[in-house]
């Protein structure tokens, strides 16, 4: 675990960012297989969940320490309550402003990286330090 | 097209409920586990984080399928 010199943890963000956004890349282009709206369309569902999630992640480790539990549990409710109204009106822009989208390779994409992501973040989160 | 409204009703108002709960949980555990054990405070923070991603999973899914209901099924 990479430690501050306070004594924080630094987050494996960057990582964790760049892996999902290649998983969402290789998602889209083998939905660009089909089609290049589907491609696109799957790329726009998986930026409707790394965005949210990446907010997400920002936001809850903002604090850190046993000192600091209170405003981390705060924070953990505001930014999960922030993510899914996020999450809300991206695809509500999306189904308003995107004509003609792909609905299926859209849905897909975001669900499978609903699905994927807490495991990739568990293999690459930060190690303990013995 | 009332019915897909309510459906859609349905789906975000139970996710948001089952969502809240297990927050409400999972917080809970956070805030319990850390007054006992405040060295391991930042590793339970990670632990619920990656928890915090699999219980909103369903929701969020819930949230994609209710908005395509509400905005190309029914608009």
């Amino acid at each position: 675990m990479t430690k501050t010199r306070t004594g924080l943890i630094r987050l494996p963000l960057v990582r964790w960012l760049t892996a999902e956004g290649s998983v969402v890349l290789v998602i889209s282009l083998l939905w660009s297989l089909e089609s290049r709206l589907a491609g696109y369309s799957a790329l726009i569902g998986g930026l409707i969940f790394v965005i949210p999630s990446a907010y997400f992640a920002h936001r809850v480790f903002r604090h850190q320490g046993a000192r600091n539990a209170s405003l981390m549990v705060g924070d953990l409710f505001r930014a999960e309550s922030i993510k899914l109204a996020l999450t809300a009106v991206f695809f509500a822009a999306v189904f308003i402003l995107m004509e003609p989208v792909h609905v299926p390779a859209l849905l897909f994409t975001f669900a499978v990286m609903v699905a994927i992501s807490p495991a990739l973040r568990w293999f690459l989160r930060s190690k303990p330090q013995r | 097209m009332e019915m897909v409204m309510i459906a859609a009703s349905i789906i975000l108002g139970l996710g948001a409920l089952a969502t809240g709960i297990g927050f409400g949980l999972l917080g809970g555990k956070l805030l319990e586990s850390t007054a006992r054990q405040p060295e391991m405070a930042n590793q339970l923070q990670t632990k619920t984080f990656i928890m915090a991603g699999l219980l909103d999973a369903v929701p969020m899914i819930g949230v994609g399928i209710a908005m395509y209901l509400i905005f190309v099924v029914a608009g």
